[in-house]
């Protein structure tokens, strides 16, 4: 049974990794593009690719009726904050590349939260949304907020 | 670029392994090695990317860049392909569930009751894991070689090409070689959409849809060059306008049945888990997808290549770096994706249906996998000693693959449907046909003339392509054969099933209304899209008819009545796959049949034994 498990998680691992080497490669190459001659247009088309994987990655968790695991979100926030570093840096150092990439790039990481957080809503709802977030309530809780009679809250 | 497609590669490669690596942590107890449960997306996924790489997309690009929109219509074969296995991959795996039989050489030979049947899957499968495989990991070893300039000769690049395909393979399995593939597969359907596109998009000079296909001289570019020709054949007589005519179109569609039909593809359906995946395979990837990308992308690619794909990617590499090596990774990974899968399945069908009933029966789990791996390594080793050192015997023998695959059909019918196609019919039937096609293409041909005397025809002679020809005997034989045989002893085996079949899991093809029009459909659509009637598309919407002007399309006619039949064509699969439900399994009240008293106790032929014997009682 333990290896039936262990079996899915690793057919569901392993159509992740499609999902996501078919998007990214498409995605590199139009960053590629769009951080060379390419421009506005191409970074769009990128930030559309993944996007484009995003969604792959909703729809599997909701045909194989999972979630995304810890790792998952982890490699994402890590991957998130590095290009929002990377983008600050760029803007910084970088001669010219605030006044042609800021704005679609930051524009394209704005997209990116607003399908995170769209799918999270859609997904949870506003409330269990938040509460994914919400780390406070969980620092301190106790015994008795976990009761049935108290709503669930904690 | 070479470093790029290199590291590239590497990165595949490395893929590949990482999957199959966590496979055999799964299972360390060796346990389903050659032949674990399949989810049911790396089916389809694969299934797929089996189709397109099989095809020879390198070769597939080459041709339409030679012969034009006539050699495009091939894609529409497709359809046909699809539906000929939506008809017969259901049942197969019901018999592969009732009766357990584990491949589709074990099931046919058990179900007619013949040892002749089970070498003839065994030797399909050869043909496809070394010759078929040889041929394509020799053409990636070329194309690798010309696209890094030569930095890396040919033999190099095919043995190292070999190496990776090698390593997931042997750690972990069937399991990890299909979940390597699938993963592939994906990626080689979105590189070859966006690599079309960024073609269009940054390549400044005409593609197909302002200047059409530049061809030589005397082909037609955007006709089906007539519905027939009375050539003699390749090699004897040189066809006017072009090798394609309806009927070449028809009888090649044929051979993309072999395709689907082969030992390895059936595999896959077999040792999947129940659901719809073999209607979604079908239906959506194989008839919706593959086809749609070929007929629509394929010609905008192969304008633009002219002959050249190492040439057209650097042309690529010059706009953007990226664009190039990703093109040049999808051609090599395209053919390395057939390769490796089927030498790996057909090492694992080789250790299943031969060397683990026959040669070793008394080894446990961890024993046959040891089998498995030595089997593989010896048959990567001959894969890559052919390519590399008899690269035109390769080409010459899997000329044979897929006419000599397309000669099952008959009995996989027989097996899920007909249950009158007696033994001796579906031998006589496959002799013949395997003979025709022999004698329709080069080995056979070579052969004969080289021993004998020069025969009157060539390959493909009248246009009609040898799986045609080996098919129309085939089954005139078997026909012909089980009117007298239909009651031969091994009759009840195949009752027991058919009945299992008719009490449990009926198909519906609906009243006699709906089963007439399913069928006439198809047939009109047959004739249409892919038959005698294709010759109407030639200028069917450049010159309507009724009408004395031209319509100013601003694409070629041809083109858009490809398209239109393949638009035709995906419904027509979907309501065998769906509404028929000859794509839906379920493993719901199955219960254990017992086909032969033979099948429980697999004895070795005495051949075998003999043989074995003589190795090693010394």
């Amino acid at each position: 049974m333990q290896t039936d498990e262990a079996e899915e998680r690793l057919d569901r691992h392993a159509l992740v990794v499609a999902v996501w080497l078919a998007a990214g490669a498409v995605a590199l190459v139009l960053f590629h593009i769009g951080f060379g001659a390419g421009g506005a247009v191409w970074l769009a088309g990128g930030f559309a690719a993944l996007l484009a994987g995003f969604a792959g990655h909703v729809i599997v968790n909701a045909v194989l009726g999972t979630r995304f695991t810890p790792r998952e979100v982890a490699l994402g926030l890590v991957a998130m904050l590095a290009a929002v570093m990377a983008l600050v840096l760029a803007t910084l150092a970088v001669d010219g590349f605030a006044e042609r990439f800021f704005l679609p790039v930051a524009g394209g990481l704005c997209a990116l939260v607003a399908a995170v957080l769209f799918a999270m809503l859609t997904r949870h709802g506003p409330r269990k949304a938040f509460e994914v977030f919400d780390v406070i309530r969980d620092n301190n809780r106790r015994p008795a907020s976990l009761l049935p009679h108290r709503g669930g809250r904690k | 670029m070479t470093v790029l497609i290199l590291t590239l590669l590497a990165l595949l490669a490395a893929i590949g392994v990482y999957l199959s690596v966590a496979v055999a942590r799964l299972r360390p107890g060796a346990d389903g090695f050659v032949g674990a449960a399949l989810p049911g997306w790396a089916v389809i996924f694969a299934t797929g990317g089996i189709v397109l790489s099989g095809l020879d997309l390198p070769a597939h690009l080459a041709l339409v860049g030679r012969f034009g929109l006539q050699a495009n219509h091939l894609a529409l074969g497709l359809i046909p392909a699809a539906l000929a296995v939506i008809l017969v991959q259901k049942r197969l795996w019901l018999s592969c569930r009732i009766a357990g039989l584990g491949s589709p050489g074990e099931a046919l030979a058990t179900y007619y009751g013949s040892v002749t049947l089970r070498i003839a899957m065994l030797t399909l499968t050869a043909l496809f894991g070394l010759p078929f495989a040889a041929q394509l990991l020799g053409g990636a070893g070329d194309f690798l070689s010309a696209v890094t300039g030569g930095a890396l000769p040919r033999g190099v690049a095919v043995w190292v090409l070999g190496f990776a395909l090698f390593l997931p393979a042997v750690i972990g399995g069937w399991r990890g070689v299909v979940l390597s593939v699938a993963v592939q597969s994906l990626l080689l359907a979105v590189l070859l959409v966006a690599s079309a596109g960024l073609a269009e998009a940054v390549l400044p000079s005409a593609g197909f849809l302002k200047a059409g296909l530049a061809l030589p001289d005397g082909i037609l570019s955007d006709r089906l060059p007539g519905v027939i020709q009375y050539s003699a054949g390749i090699g004897k007589e040189t066809v006017q306008g072009g090798l394609f005519t309806t009927v070449a179109v028809l009888s090649s569609a044929l051979a993309l049945v072999g395709l689907l039909l082969s030992p390895p593809v059936l595999y896959i359906g077999m040792t999947a888990r129940a659901g719809r995946n073999l209607a979604f395979g079908a239906v959506w990837v194989v008839a919706g997808l593959v086809t749609g990308i070929l007929l629509l992308l394929v010609p905008l690619l192969a304008a633009r290549m002219a002959g050249d794909a190492a040439g057209f990617a650097q042309q690529l590499a010059d706009a953007d770096l990226l664009a190039g090596a990703g093109f040049a990774v999808l051609l090599l990974s395209v053919r390395l994706l057939a390769a490796g899968f089927f030498v790996s399945a057909g090492t694992f069908l080789f250790v299943r249906e031969l060397v683990l009933p026959f040669i070793l029966p008394q080894l446990d789990a961890r024993g046959a996998r040891l089998a498995a791996r030595i089997a593989l390594a010896v048959a990567f080793l001959s894969v890559a000693t052919l390519a590399t050192f008899a690269p035109i015997a390769t080409a010459v023998f899997a000329s044979l693959v897929l006419p000599l695959a397309a000669q099952m059909f008959p009995a996989l019918l027989g097996l899920a449907f007909v249950r009158w196609i007696s033994r001796s019919a579906i031998l006589t039937g496959l002799i013949l046909g395997w003979l025709a096609v022999v004698f329709t293409e080069p080995p056979g041909l070579i052969l004969f003339e080289g021993l004998f005397l020069n025969l009157p025809w060539g390959r493909w002679p009248l246009t009609i392509h040898s799986a045609a020809w080996g098919l129309s005997l085939n089954l005139g034989a078997v026909l012909l054969v089980s009117i007298f045989t239909h009651k031969g002893a091994e009759r009840d085996a195949r009752d027991r099933l058919h009945d299992a079949f008719a009490a449990r899991w009926k198909t519906d093809f609906g009243g006699r209304g709906a089963r007439g029009a399913t069928w006439s459909l198809a047939f009109l659509w047959a004739f249409l899209a892919i038959g005698p009637g294709a010759i109407l598309g030639n200028t069917f919407f450049s010159q309507p008819i009724f009408t004395e002007g031209e319509a100013a399309l601003g694409l070629p006619s041809l083109w858009v009545w490809q398209i239109l039949f393949w638009l035709i064509g995906v419904p027509l699969v979907w309501w065998l796959a769906y509404r028929s439900r000859l794509g839906i399994t379920s493993s719901d009240g199955i219960r254990s049949l017992r086909l032969s008293s033979e099948h429980d106790r697999p004895r070795a032929p005495g051949w075998i034994a003999a043989g074995l014997a003589r190795v090693t009682e010394r």
